[in-house]
């Protein structure tokens, strides 16, 4: 089982969302990492079949997608960021009718809605309008629906926005889980999401494929980067402006504990430190670094 | 047939469509009876004092007092009527009914005015068309009624089919296969007709709003992305959600129309669906039909007149992203036909808002009108009649539109 990504390119108008990418996706967990307006997105489209490339193709076991039509669609489940639903339909309605769409049998679509249900800690609100559930519930509807048929291939595309941590957890794990013998491709810029569960990981930025490899190899890219040291809290804010800080703890004294990327150690004091991926993601993309402070 | 079902379901379950048809079923009740309000008449009763009748009251006076005219309308009964009609202006010594003094039109002339009905048609002048007075017409001339008439239509036609001797034989030989004598009950008011028309045009509105949004809204809800990465989520899917959008108007559309007509011709009365056309409209009207079957025909004239309008709404919906352009592009393909008609010169425009979707409820341009009147699409040698053409259009347009739907929802791609 491959999913082979071959040259692919999109263009807006006046930019290029996804500039010549190949990727082979084997099965396991992959991480695709990339900050806001990366080309993750455009590209979980293309995989999807839901929008077409400019140019380059994807292939899934050497059969290019665009001409295995049903038979792909067949094996596949997606969850967009944005989760499209019909306002009028109850969890129970909406699942059965994507169901239908995905080819189950009555009996076998009952059995998996209320498996999913139950797994993703839906069953009191199986009979709820969707459009009166919050954010971390409508997102487990939207996984619940992706997972209906349970597909070789499942690409979610920031699939944990809106969950809080414990529903992270146990989603991460579930999704660890189903993940054996299947291809399952989690977009995000929570690098936490990928960071534990991930077999291998893709960083796109500006439309380009970075990096790509397994989270131990990818954090090798950042080592001798990631320092600590303890700073005067009146001195933070000179720091900010010179370092990109990508932590920040209280300490005793009116110190405080900085984690911090440079190629040198900015003060003598600095340690290094071992670096994690979302190290790796700051350093790659340091305006989130930015965005996280404001 | 289980997303069929379910499709269905969704779209009757959603606020707007609950709200539309039950405010078509209210409204085709409401139409049922604003008719009936305008039936007006009145009379002096035994004390000299001035009885005014209006709605059920009305009709059914009328129907008393014109009993006599129902049935056969043959010469010798239009002959008669047309010799009181004649004594009772000569009596009171003037020259048009509207002259005679209060009370004597609905003493004397109205029992069996009916069946003066076109009367006046008949014997117009073969070369002006200018219609003489009921007074100047040689009442011995009736006795061949039904050979005036079809000498009055051989003239009609070569003045409104003037360079189409095609469409002029064509006319002549459908007014020959007309039944004749024809048949008249009293007590019906062709404003029913104009009302179900008005009826259908409404319920097409609400149709259309219905189904502008079935593709659209998925697109900019994002629902779509989902749905299209499904098994069934193109072809299948789509040729679900066009079945379902027809069968939701097509019977919504049927339920309000025979509701209609069973409370209308309750109301004016069932034997008044017998009455020839002729009889109400133009006295030699090209169709075979009486007012039942006219009434049938409409409806089905505007059950797939609703179906090629929802097909061609499917089709905008499918090409659209955005709900507000879909939806004011499909009311505006609704309106069509009437602005059209008002503005386009006769034989271009006649041709566009005749083959447009929405064309036959198209209140003046509608298919009652078409009836009605004597045009012809001329396409060279060959002429066909203009509400053969109207049906013809939609029965291409529902699978046409169909069809495109289905080609353009499966290539739909996001931006």
């Amino acid at each position: 089982m491959e999913l082979f990504i071959e040259h692919i390119s999109k263009q807006f108008k006046d930019l290029k969302a996804v500039d010549d990418i190949s990727l082979q996706i084997t099965p396991g967990v992959w991480g695709l990492l990339g900050a806001n307006g990366a080309g993750k997105t455009t590209l979980m489209r293309m995989i999807a079949g839901i929008m077409k490339p400019d140019s380059g193709r994807i292939l899934y076991d050497g059969i290019p997608i665009n001409e295995m039509k049903e038979s792909y669609r067949d094996v596949f489940g997606y969850l967009p960021q944005e989760f499209g639903f019909y306002p009028e339909f109850t969890v129970k309605d909406y699942l059965e009718y994507v169901s239908v769409l995905k080819g189950l049998t009555p009996k076998d679509s009952k059995r998996k809605i209320d498996e999913l249900l139950d797994q993703l800690t839906l069953t009191h609100v199986r009979n709820k309008k969707i459009v009166r559930l919050s954010g971390g519930m409508k997102r487990r509807v939207g996984i619940a629906q992706a997972l209906l048929n349970e597909p070789e291939i499942l690409i979610l595309d920031e699939p944990t926005s809106g969950l809080d941590p414990g529903e992270r957890v146990r989603f991460r794990n579930q999704l660890s889980e189903f993940a054996h013998n299947r291809i399952v491709l989690i977009s995000t810029h929570i690098v936490s999401d990928v960071e534990y569960i991930a077999t291998q990981n893709a960083v796109i930025k500006d439309g380009k494929l970075l990096a790509k490899g397994t989270t131990e190899e990818l954090v090798r890219m950042v080592e001798g980067n990631v320092w600590t040291t303890q700073i005067m809290m009146e001195h933070l804010q000179e720091y900010e402006r010179k370092l990109q800080i990508v932590n920040i703890r209280n300490e005793n004294d009116g110190k405080i504990s900085i984690r911090y990327l440079a190629r040198q150690p900015y003060t003598d004091d600095s340690l290094p430190a071992s670096p994690h991926l979302e190290d790796l993601y700051l350093w790659l993309f340091p305006q989130e670094t930015t965005e996280r402070r404001e | 047939m289980r997303l069929l079902k379910l499709e269905m379901k969704r779209i009757l379950k959603t606020r707007l469509t609950i709200i539309l048809l039950a405010s078509a079923l209210a409204l085709t009740f409401i139409m049922a009876w604003l008719p009936v309000t305008f039936s007006y008449n009145s009379f002096i009763d035994t004390n000299g004092k001035t009885v005014k009748l209006t709605g059920l009251a009305s009709i059914e006076y009328e129907k008393d007092l014109q009993a006599d005219t129902a049935g056969m309308v043959t010469p010798e009964k239009v002959r008669q009527a047309a010799e009181d009609y004649q004594a009772c202006l000569t009596k009171y010594g003037v020259e048009e009914s509207w002259d005679l003094p209060e009370g004597v039109f609905q003493a004397e002339i109205l029992p069996y005015y009916p069946l003066l009905h076109g009367i006046k048609e008949a014997f117009a002048d073969p070369n002006t068309g200018v219609a003489p007075s009921i007074m100047e017409i040689d009442t011995e001339e009736i006795d061949k009624y039904y050979d005036v008439c079809e000498d009055r239509i051989v003239s009609l036609m070569k003045m409104e089919q003037k360079k189409y001797p095609a469409a002029q034989s064509r006319a002549v030989s459908m007014y020959n296969e007309v039944k004749k004598p024809y048949l008249f009950f009293p007590g019906y008011n062709t404003d029913a007709m104009d009302y179900q028309i008005l009826l259908a045009f409404l319920i097409v509105l609400f149709c259309t709003v219905i189904a502008a949004p079935v593709f659209t809204s998925d697109y900019q809800t994002g629902a779509d992305d989902i749905l299209r990465c499904t098994k069934y989520g193109k072809e299948r899917f789509a040729v679900t959600k066009i079945v379902s959008a027809l069968l939701i108007c097509g019977i919504s559309y049927s339920i309000c129309a025979v509701t209609y007509l069973i409370l209308s011709n309750s109301f004016f009365g069932w034997e008044c669906t017998k009455s020839s056309i002729q009889m109400l409209y133009s006295v030699v009207n090209l169709s075979d039909m009486n007012i039942g079957q006219l009434q049938c025909f409409i409806a089905v004239s505007g059950l797939l007149c609703i179906l090629a309008t929802i097909s061609f709404t499917l089709y905008l919906s499918s090409k659209f992203k955005n709900m507000v352009v879909s939806l004011s592009m499909a009311l505006l393909f609704c309106l069509l036909p009437i602005i059209i008609y008002m503005v386009l010169p006769d034989w271009i425009g006649m041709w566009i808002y005749n083959i447009l979707p929405a064309g036959a409820v198209g209140l003046q341009a509608s298919i009652l009108y078409a009836i009605v009147d004597f045009n012809f699409w001329n396409i060279g040698a060959i002429a066909i009649w203009i509400p053969h053409v109207m049906i013809g259009a939609y029965i291409i347009e529902i699978p046409l539109f169909a069809f495109l739907t289905i080609c353009s929802y499966s290539r739909h791609k996001v931006s």
